[in-house]
């Protein structure tokens, strides 16, 4: 039993590789810091869309099984990580520091900036994609706890309902 | 040795399965995809509709596609790299698992388009090689035996039928209906009951229909939906080999010796038949024969006349839809606009035929249904502003919250003729390789214009119904984009062996031994999805294999 403990936990430990590796934040030539993709993308959803933590519901820990999902192209997956890499690089460029390191009025005004460019406004929308995915689909995955986005929306999800996530 | 070797268990090999094996014979089905049963299915709209559970994955196998504008230049696109997909459901049953099942038979007219319409310039426009009259006791079979449920009303375009009523009696419908209904009365169109191969109760050793919201790309797990795995082959017991790709078949000069296959492992394997229908969706159907050629047929199996391939057609048409909003709504319209599960089942064909300008057109058909249930892309099409602006925050979140709780959005779907032209085709890429390392399907697209006329035309007359109805945000699209799920054509039958793949009897001319009865054979598509004619047609050419087997 322990050992089956232990394998699980070391491949979730694998598994969680993607989300906390590094990414190289640059200021010109310069490495300014390094971050990673779950810490700013959990402050990046909670800043668009509010409400979904409002309603106990937890967004960022669906990115487990986006980064890792068969059915989800590497190329999907770099694009998630790169744009990580461009939103930082953006509020270094405006408030000198990584995007979590800044107060929520700072946070807006990167927003802002970012979404002026096409492949910023792209990226964001891409972001809102999964945690809609997160916060609407079924509860099985983790995000939508206790059906609490379906709720908010007056919606049933249909029936029967998956027993099994498919991954 | 098997007397029938079906290739592909969706709506074209499935009725030749069922009938056969019912009547005794040796029947196996090579399926390229897994089997599910009702008990496996459910509605999680993540894994159907977002991760594309029942299609292969594009890293794997994908189509190179190559759009043509109307110069003749064309644009080619990976399958994989665009995203663009034309895989519909690979698992046993096909893609008919996942359909709405709207259910219309063609029309008399349809089966001879080039006679009553006449030639229309850059089109391949022909006459079927058989008549309404020959089909109409298949499409009376499948309402039997398959499931029809509907209720017939008599129109100006209803097409003669053997039985006076379907077989089941229609769906329940949406309050919101009778809102149509009202309107077309007004406009003085003809509201028609859209038939569903659906069962409206139990039978046929099935359960009725529960109403579950989630019908179309969706497994149904009560087996109501007349899927060919629910309705066929669950009903016979015809051998299936799941996870069988078929890549070729072995030919001499007149028949088919054996089909080859690659397991989920990449293991080779060969069957041996008397007979082999190939049934494996129009584009992958093509693809086979042009990928199975050897040196009695270097262009292709059953290509001597160089018409495999050629001649793809789709659904041409279109979409559009009307928004009901509370604001102009009774509290008592709102209850019955909100009421989920309940069908909307409406069609129109009062255009079916019509006259501008002095000509006769062929027109089609026009089917009414709420906007899809699946909430992720409703929520999603919320993000931007009406100046098409990203919203992020509480704005944003108050505009789904609005949208989403107080109004609906009703849906049309224009069906029309996409004709058949010299640049619509399939054919094989000579260096792509799927993950079997066999080569890919290319699919050459082009639509004519025409199509796009008669769409505009069909509708504008939806777009009256739904202002008559009170809808708001009314918009509509008709294109030549394909709808990758309505698709036939590329092996014609006809009775000139230089012209056409097939006889009448949807056998190769080529070969005694290889019929083909999905909707390759189709030498134009009718104004209506094809399923129900699929299915007619596979019955149809069961008689015949069943009469030959026997002799
Ligand atoms: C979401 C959706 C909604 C639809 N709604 C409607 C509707 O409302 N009305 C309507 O009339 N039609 C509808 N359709 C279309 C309908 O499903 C098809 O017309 C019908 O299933 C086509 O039958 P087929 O036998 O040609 O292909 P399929 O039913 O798709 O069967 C082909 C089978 O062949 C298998 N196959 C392919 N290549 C190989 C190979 N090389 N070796 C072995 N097996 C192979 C595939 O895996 C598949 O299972 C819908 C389709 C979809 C996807
Ligand atoms: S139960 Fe009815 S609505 Fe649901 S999938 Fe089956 S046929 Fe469609």
């Amino acid at each position: 039993m322990q050992t089956m403990k232990n394998k699980l936990s070391r491949r979730n430990f694998l598994k969680a590789g993607f989300l906390s590796s590094s990414v190289m934040v640059m200021s010109g030539c310069s490495l300014f810091s390094i971050t990673t993709p779950q810490e700013t993308l959990r402050v990046l959803q909670d800043d668009l869309f509010p409400k979904a933590e409002a309603l106990g519901i937890n967004t960022s820990s669906y990115l487990h099984i986006v980064f890792h999902h068969s059915r989800i192209s590497k190329a999907e997956k770099e694009y998630l990580k790169n744009g990580v890499k461009w939103l930082n690089e953006e509020a270094v460029k405006l408030h000198k520091t990584s995007y979590v390191k800044l107060l929520s009025t700072q946070r807006e005004n990167v927003l802002q900036n970012f979404v002026k460019t096409d492949w910023g406004e792209v990226y964001l929308a891409d972001v809102m994609n999964y945690l809609f995915e997160a916060m609407l689909g079924d509860p099985i995955y983790g995000g939508n706890t206790k059906e609490a986005g379906w709720k908010w929306l007056q919606f049933e999800g249909g029936q029967p309902r998956p027993k099994e996530r498919y991954l | 040795m098997y007397d029938v070797c079906i290739i592909g268990s969706g709506a074209g090999g499935s009725p030749i399965a069922y009938e056969l094996a019912n009547a005794g014979f040796k029947v196996v089905v090579l399926e390229k995809g897994a089997n599910y049963t009702e008990k496996d299915f459910n509605k999680d709209e993540l894994a159907v509709s977002r991760r594309d559970m029942f299609t292969p994955p594009l890293s794997e196998q994908k189509h190179i596609i190559n759009e043509y504008a109307p110069d003749g230049t064309f644009t080619r696109y990976d399958g994989e790299k665009s995203g663009w997909n034309f895989w519909n459901g690979s698992l046993v049953g096909g893609s008919s698992n996942l359909m709405s099942g709207y259910f219309h038979r063609l029309k008399p007219n349809d089966f001879k388009l080039k006679s009553v319409y006449g030639e229309i310039e850059g089109a391949n426009v022909v006459d079927w090689a058989i008549s309404y009259e020959e089909l109409e006791p298949f499409y009376d079979k499948v309402e039997k035996i398959v499931g029809v449920s509907g209720k017939i009303v008599n129109h100006k375009h209803q097409e003669p039928r053997s039985s006076l009523s379907f077989p089941y009696p229609e769906l329940q419908t949406n309050g919101v209906t009778k809102w149509f209904d009202k309107a077309c009365e007004v406009l003085g169109y003809e509201s028609i009951p859209t038939p569903r191969a659906v069962l409206s109760q139990d039978a046929l050793k099935r359960r009725g229909c529960y109403y579950s919201n989630f019908c179309g790309s969706y497994g149904c797990a009560s087996g109501a939906k007349g899927s060919a795995r629910a309705a066929l082959l669950q009903k016979c017991e015809a051998k299936i080999i799941t996870d069988a790709f078929v890549y070729k078949l072995e030919s001499d000069a007149k028949q088919i010796k054996k089909a080859y296959y690659y397991t989920k492992l990449g293991f080779a394997h060969a069957i041996k038949a008397k007979i082999f229908v190939v049934a494996a969706q129009a584009i992958e159907t093509s693809r086979l024969l042009l990928n199975s050629k050897n040196k009695f047929f270097p262009q292709g199996l059953a290509n001597s006349s160089g018409e495999v391939g050629k001649n793809l057609i789709f659904s041409a048409g279109g979409s559009g839809q009307g928004r009901f909003v509370f604001e102009k709504l009774t509290q008592k319209q709102q209850e019955e606009l909100m009421t989920t599960g309940l069908f909307f089942n409406r069609s129109l064909q009062d255009w079916y035929e019509y006259e501008a300008e002095g000509k006769k057109y062929k027109g089609g058909t026009i089917d009414f249904l709420f906007e899809h249930q699946n909430i992720i892309p409703r929520v999603k099409r919320e993000m931007y502003d009406a100046e098409g602006k990203l919203l992020w925050g509480e704005a944003l979140a108050q505009k789904i919250h609005k949208t989403l709780t107080t109004s609906r959005v009703l849906t049309f779907e224009v069906f029309n003729d996409w004709l058949p032209t010299d640049n619509c085709s399939v054919s094989v890429d000579d260096t792509t390789e799927d993950k079997y390392g066999v080569l890919v399907g290319v699919i050459n697209l082009n639509g004519h214009p025409h199509d796009l006329q008669v769409g505009e035309h069909l509708a504008k007359k939806a777009v009256k119904v739904l202002e008559m109805m009170g809808a708001v945000e009314i918009s509509y699209n008709i294109s030549s984009a394909p709808p990758p799920n309505l698709v036939a054509g590329g092996c014609r039958f006809g009775e000139d062996v230089k012209t056409s793949v097939l006889d009448k009897n949807c056998k190769a001319h080529d070969l005694e031994n290889l019929y083909v009865t999905d909707a390759s054979f189709m030498p134009t598509g009718g104004s209506v999805p094809y399923t129900w004619t699929i299915y007619a047609n596979s019955f149809r050419v069961a008689e015949v294999i069943k009469k030959e087997l026997s002799s």
